[in-house]
């Protein structure tokens, strides 16, 4: 009886292995194949997301998350022409989604994490009717794929702001004897240390240090985009070794939360995370995801080519800071700001202009960018690639 | 203990059940899924959706489409694979829970030969020597363990878990050092070359296949052959097992080894079947769950072909249900949970049975 049973349960496994081949052919055709024959319109058109963690976290995924629904708003797409693939890991899971969202007939396909780039890539050679966007990605121009683009903003300047922010409350703190000025410490939690990740601390540090020369930064990495628990740790153990404001790239409010307990202070990422410490958040830096959806989705909806790499600017509006929280932000603080965006927006401002020296991450050559210099970022491609530890940020755990 | 403290019974006790009839423990069975499924809808409830529609969501989600349907056989492969491994020595009563490490080093030898070994061997040969190399890695990982039980009698279930971290730290510093995918400027592992990965059949890489050989291998050793009548002697009494004159210690350190390479041609399979490249998670916690489909299987292997498709099934499925209704990752976890913890309580159903202080108590020990 018992091996009966299992003789039936192998061959059911078998069976449905034999099935799943057979399904092969039809999908193929399958619902692509309705859309295909007419024309694609903003009824009609399938819109596929692969998000790394779900809008839960109140940061990154929840930030892009806004920017899918603006753009709907914006061309009239209602609800159920949108499929969120929420929680998709870099690994596997990833081919998996992306593949289902082929299968429902999706006609444009977003992924929102630099690990899934790989999967992207390989989706983007077989489905060469299907438009693939990934964000933060770098492999787009590479592959040499004209359905296969990149997209970033360029947060930096956004984060340069927000650094500006840091270094006028470290200025106060100074000023009203909290602090030494060499106790002006900037912990940064980090989700890896790569391009991405580097280019935005060096912004915020430089921003931070134009105001209050004396700043310092130390960073530690949690080896993921999203581990609130982690990201809280890593902020605790920042404070523990000197530093009087957190700020992150991370997904989750975790740090925030964390500067708020300790009675410091903390700038923000993806989300206005004031609302999560209202009374440590002084600043977050933000993207507006909507500018970029709005424009892929009309290009594919009007036939049009959409470019390989695209970095929308703080001068489009495509990243911008939150509103200042001034209930903890130093006096003037607010006037300062404008002037800098002001200067960001004119090209007066550099962002990663001399005079600092540094080395490079990957082999530690030294680098000196001298006054009146400064390195370009996101001019060739859009994921960021300014790869240079300036002196004064200690990575704690390279 | 005073007088009354042994006179006074309690309210309700514990007592052991006489055997049940095969009929009846399968009723209970199928009645602790039900029971699992009504908790589960009150809990998708409480969350504001349909129970019906969200449980239909996950048989759909999993099985109904074809990409579904051969992500959930990629689930069940590794699962059915993993719980193979760890049968024997669980038989044994060697409490091996380092299948997750031993997975993770048979995926790390395989990668070094996809990654440094695809330009000068051809595909099958590539396959075939990986294959080995990971059995063979696999099976010294799970040596260590089995080797100081039958030296020095160390604790086996403290020392295989920690081995996993070990593992799992190597593939870490792998990553972000020597293996690092210096195109990328990111810390991972490259993607395998096309001619590292392993052909598919009925659009499922062939580890499936394997693992269904492994099905019947297992299932004769451990039934038919004097190495598995050793495994349960062992298992049942060490003292016993001596008496009749066995080496107690080659027999754990052979079983072990077993187990240790079959778990190694799983991260073989994950590798270069699955996921094409190395990360930390390779494993996924495969070695863990093996252990519930170990349990709840009673150590039969053709059993644990239908616990780990239902465990897949449980997994994609909550996948799908995240993306469809937006129930969040933690909450479909606590679903898939509390249907686990059903399945497993109603075990002890099965074998123990309340007595309340009013009934009359004879007939139990």
């Amino acid at each position: 009886m018992k091996k009966i049973l299992a003789l039936i349960l192998a061959l059911v496994m078998v069976l449905s292995f034999a099935a799943c081949g057979n399904d092969e052919p039809a999908n193929e055709g399958g619902e692509n194949a309705g859309t295909e024959g007419e024309t694609l319109t903003a009824e009609n058109i399938k819109i596929g997301f692969v998000h790394v963690s779900d809008p839960s976290d109140m940061g990154y995924t929840y930030n892009h998350d806004l920017g899918t629904w603006k753009m709907a708003e914006n061309l009239g797409i209602s609800e159920d022409q949108i499929i969120n693939k929420y929680n998709i890991g870099e690994d596997e899971g990833c081919a998996t989604a992306i593949n289902e969202l082929i299968e429902a007939g999706c006609d444009i396909i977003f992924a929102t994490s630099f690990g899934h780039g790989d999967y992207m890539t390989e989706a983007a050679a077989e489905h060469p009717e299907i438009q693939f966007c990934h964000a933060t990605g770098s492999q787009a121009a590479d592959s040499g794929l004209s359905n296969y683009h990149n997209y970033f903003t360029s947060i930096y300047e956004a984060r340069y702001i927000a650094g500006v922010a840091a270094g006028l409350k470290l200025n106060e703190m100074i000023a009203n004897g909290t602090i030494t000025e060499d106790e002006a410490v900037i912990g940064y939690v980090a989700a890896f240390y790569f391009e991405e990740v580097i280019s935005g601390f060096s912004a915020f540090y430089l921003g931070a240090r134009s105001v209050c020369p004396s700043a310092t930064m130390i960073t530690l990495k949690a080896d993921s985009w999203s581990d609130p628990v982690k990201e809280g740790q890593i902020a605790q153990s920042l404070i523990d070794q000197g530093a009087v404001l957190i700020s992150q790239h991370s997904d989750n409010t975790s740090p925030a939360t964390t500067a708020e307990a300790a009675g410091l202070f903390h700038c923000g990422y993806n989300s206005d995370m004031a609302e999560a410490a209202p009374k440590a958040s002084i600043i977050s830096a933000r993207a507006d995801w909507s500018i970029y959806l709005t424009y892929a989705v009309e290009c594919v909806l009007n036939g049009e080519e959409i470019v390989t790499d695209w970095c929308g600017g703080y001068a489009e509006g495509a990243n911008f800071t939150s509103p200042l929280n001034t209930a903890v932000a130093a006096e003037g603080t607010q006037e300062k700001l404008d002037e800098v965006a002001n200067g960001i927006k004119d090209g007066s401002i550099h962002v990663f202009a001399g005079p600092w020296s540094g080395y490079y991450v990957w082999d530690q050559t030294p680098y000196e960018c001298a006054e009146g210099e400064w390195v370009e970022e996101s001019e060739t491609r859009s994921a960021p690639y300014f790869g240079y530890i300036i002196d004064g940020i200690t990575l704690l755990d390279a | 203990m005073t007088y009354e403290n042994v006179k006074k019974e309690p309210l309700v006790r514990i007592a052991k059940r006489p055997e049940l009839s095969k009929g009846k423990a399968t009723l209970v069975r199928l009645s602790s899924i039900l029971v699992a499924l009504l908790i589960g809808g009150l809990l998708i409830l409480v969350l504001g959706y349909n129970p019906i529609a969200v449980y239909a969501d996950i048989i759909k989600g999993s099985l109904l489409t074809g990409t579904a349907l051969k992500s959930t056989v990629k689930i069940a492969v590794p699962l059915l694979g993993a719980a193979l491994a760890i049968a024997p020595a669980f038989k044994m009563k060697f409490w091996n829970c380092g299948a997750e490490g031993q997975i993770t080093v048979g995926a790390i030898v395989s990668t070094y030969f996809a990654l440094y070994h695809v330009d000068n061997l051809p595909s099958p040969v590539l396959f075939i020597v990986a294959f080995a190399a990971a059995a063979v890695v696999g099976g010294l990982w799970g040596l260590i363990p089995a080797f100081f039980k039958a030296r020095w009698g160390t604790n086996e279930t403290l020392f295989t878990l920690m081995l996993n971290y070990i593992a799992i730290g190597f593939v870490k510093y792998l990553r972000i050092g020597p293996w690092m995918d210096k195109g990328q400027m990111f810390p991972k592992v490259p993607m395998f070359d096309k001619a590292a990965r392993l052909p598919e059949v009925f659009g499922v890489h062939i580890g499936w296949i394997i693992v269904l050989a492994l099905v019947i291998f297992i299932y004769v050793y451990m039934t038919r052959t004097k190495h598995g009548y050793e495994i349960a002697v062992v298992g049942e009494s060490v003292s016993t097992a001596r008496y009749s004159g066995m080496n107690v210690g080659k027999v754990i350190m052979r079983t072990m080894f077993l187990s240790g390479a079959i778990a190694g041609i799983v991260g073989w399979m994950m590798v270069c079947g699955t996921n094409y490249t190395l990360s930390d998670t390779t494993a996924n916690g495969y070695g863990f769950t093996a252990i519930v489909v170990a349990w709840l299987s009673k150590l039969n292997p053709f059993t644990m072909v239908g616990i780990s498709a239902f465990l897949a099934i449980l997994q994609k499925g909550s996948n799908t249900i995240q993306t469809n209704f937006g129930i969040p990752a933690s909450a479909s976890e606590v679903l898939t949970g509390l249907i686990l913890l059903c399945m497993l309580g109603s075990e002890f159903f099965i074998n123990y049975r309340f007595v309340f202080r009013k009934k009359t108590v004879g007939g139990d020990d």
